[in-house]
């Protein structure tokens, strides 16, 4: 699961393989503005299921975290 | 899809519609929009950016929810609409505007779903009832729009939301999030829409759509049915069949011009089309019939003859893949798609092909006719072979000429000033704007023709657009249609063009010739028209000539007028 919500996360940001890490924070990827993070949200809802609340959601800034919420 | 990274377009919403135009980027060039919700003041302000950037498409996707937000009834519903509409039809310039029609969605309320839990409870009815009310005041607004402005389409969102289903096309994750409604299913099918838009209105459409007959328009092998009946309608494969049929005779009915190229006997194979009680394309519905043991090869480039039409406007269809390898080598020119593999996905196959290499903006009553043009100049093909002489075959054609009036046909004159490479003397291509513009100007005069003969009606065929310069007047259009190119018509209607002139105090015509790589049928044009080469326009090639109109010559043709000539 951990990896494919990584590539996820660079199918959305058109960032090619191997650029995110789990390491990898918000500031840190230019593409990684607040449109692509709306539709990161969306789209981790739409393929894996996880859903974030919403307050929760607008204070995600890293990978960590969200892998958190898919409980890896 | 080559050729649309050139195409500049415009995405306009009153919902964000960012994300779907950041994956477009690389794709086409598109206008990076100053958020959203503002689509009509940004049509409306002749200096905001969006002029600046001047796109060529403009695509309007509204949002009906947010549109009509605060909207207590249908009455007020109607009259935003209208007000939207009216607002948009001033700021409306020259580009090509799609607008999309509705579907209603709002993240608070359940949609078709909601019906999942037995009876329908009363705030699903009056939600779907309301739903269902401001859906048609759009649509029907829409198309009233659309009808009134040629360069505006409806652009198919119900359509892409429906093939989705709601729950799949919208989320209200998003929605909530960053006034996203789409999900990014729903936003990839959208900007492949738009591309597929782009692609149609900058290509070329095919013209023809060549079939093959055995295990291709149906199951099985004409002529040996105690071996191998004919699967045509029914369930399963012949149901297959039937369907892909029903797609070809939509295609027919939009201008795609069908024709039969296989290897049967002809008689097992007519008995097939005309007498199988289930088949949908008969005799009628084919504009050329090669079924014969011939090459195929052979057999289409006779068909290509008898149409006048080039080898780039063909595609064949075939199941055997080895016919359709030996079109493609002979033939380069024409297009062979694949065949698929099961016959069940023939349908899906066809409309592939429509949408690949036939589809249109937009369909004229021209279009409409094609097929029965084309089946009446096959007649007149034979009659001219039949015929003694040249002079003769004119005659027994019977051609009758009518000028008509250009603020009628607006759309066809757009459509053969803009389409006609052949006869077309300068190659001038005029925006709908300009058109509108010139039909008006007392400057200039429109003249538009329709020609019939004893086969049928070819339709509007003819233009010449004229300047007025004084006691000049300067051809700046002439163009025919190819179809009826070769009868003598353009020598009529010149002189049909300078008895008017000659009337309102012209005493001298001039024209050019710019050559293309399609035009050097009219090269020599002007001089059998009895003009003077007078000068040359070096920079394109091209030529002048003038003629004095007041020697009142007649040329020869034979053609009949009906009503007043000019």
């Amino acid at each position: 699961m951990r990896d494919k919500i990584i590539a996820l996360i660079e199918e959305v940001l058109g960032l090619p393989e191997g650029i995110i890490t789990p390491e990898t924070t918000m500031d840190e990827v230019e593409e990684w503005d607040s449109l692509a993070h709306v539709m990161l949200i969306g789209m981790l809802e739409e393929r894996f299921g996880i859903s974030i609340p919403l307050d929760e959601a607008v204070e995600i800034t890293s990978v960590k975290e969200i892998l958190e919420y898919a409980g890896e | 899809m080559g050729e649309s990274m050139t195409e500049k377009i415009a995405i306009l919403s009153n919902v964000n519609m960012n994300f779907v135009i950041r994956g477009l980027k690389n794709q086409v060039d598109v206008f990076e929009t100053e958020g959203y919700g503002n689509e009509l003041g940004t049509l409306l302000n002749p200096r905001s950016s969006y002029h600046a950037f001047a796109p060529r498409f403009l695509f309007l996707l509204m949002d009906l929810m947010q549109l009509l937000d605060g909207v207590a009834d249908d009455r007020e519903a109607e009259e935003k609409i209208e007000l939207w509409f009216t607002t948009l039809s001033d700021g409306l310039g020259e580009e090509i505007c799609y607008v999309s029609d509705a579907y209603l969605w709002s993240a608070e309320e359940q949609g078709e779903s909601g019906q999942s839990h037995g009876a329908v409870d009363t705030a699903t009815e009056l939600w779907l009832t309301k739903k269902n009310a401001w859906e048609n005041l759009w649509q029907k607004r829409l198309e009233t729009f659309v009808e009134k402005h040629p360069n505006a389409r409806i652009f198919s969102y119900k359509k892409i939301v429906e093939q989705l289903g709601e729950e799949k096309a919208f989320s209200a994750l998003t929605w909530r999030m960053g006034k996203i409604p789409h999900s990014s299913v729903m936003q990839k099918a959208l900007a492949e829409e738009i591309l597929h838009r782009v692609d149609v209105e900058t290509r070329v459409p095919k013209k023809v759509l060549l079939l093959d007959l055995d295990n291709t328009l149906w199951g099985g092998l004409a002529g040996e049915h105690e071996s191998t009946p004919i699967v045509l309608g029914g369930e399963g494969q012949g149901a297959a069949y039937l369907k892909m049929q029903e797609i070809i005779l939509d295609m027919q009915k939009q201008g795609v011009v069908l024709g039969i190229v296989s290897k049967n006997n002809v008689q097992d194979a007519m008995e097939v089309i005309e007498k199988h009680p289930e088949m949908i394309l008969r005799a009628e519905h084919f504009s050329a019939k090669k079924i014969n043991w011939n090459l195929k090869s052979e057999n289409i480039l006779e068909i290509a003859g008898e149409l006048n039409l080039g080898l780039d406007s063909f595609v064949f269809f075939d199941d055997n893949p080895a016919e359709r390898a030996l079109v493609q080598e002979m033939l380069p020119q024409v297009t062979v798609p694949e065949f698929p593999e099961a016959p069940e996905d023939l349908p899906r196959a066809m409309t592939a092909i429509y949408r690949a290499y036939f589809e249109k903006p937009y369909v004229t009553r021209e279009d409409a006719e094609r097929t029965r043009q084309y089946v009446e100049n096959a007649k007149r093909l034979e009659l001219q072979q039949s015929a003694v002489n040249f002079e003769s075959y004119l005659k027994d054609l019977e051609i009758v000429a009518e000028r008509v009036d250009a603020k009628d046909h607006m759309e066809r004159l757009l459509q053969l000033v803009n389409k006609t490479n052949q006869f077309n003397l300068t190659t001038v291509r005029y925006t709908a704007e300009e058109l509108q513009e010139l039909v008006s100007d007392d400057a200039h005069k429109v003249y538009v023709y329709r020609v019939k003969d004893k086969f049928g009606d070819n339709g509007i065929v003819a233009v010449l657009i004229v300047k007025l310069q004084g006691q000049e007047a300067i051809i700046e259009e002439f163009t025919m249609s190819c179809r009826v190119m070769g009868r003598n018509i353009e020598h009529a209607i010149m002189d049909a063009v300078e008895q008017e002139l000659r009337r309102s105090g012209i005493n001298t015509l001039k024209g050019s010739y710019i050559p293309t790589s399609k035009n050097a049928p009219v090269a020599e044009l002007y001089p059998a028209l009895g003009f003077e080469c007078c000068g040359s326009i070096p920079c394109r090639d091209g030529h002048i000539y003038r003629r004095d109109i007041t020697d009142g010559l007649q040329r020869v043709d034979h053609v009949a007028w009906k009503g007043e000539q000019v």
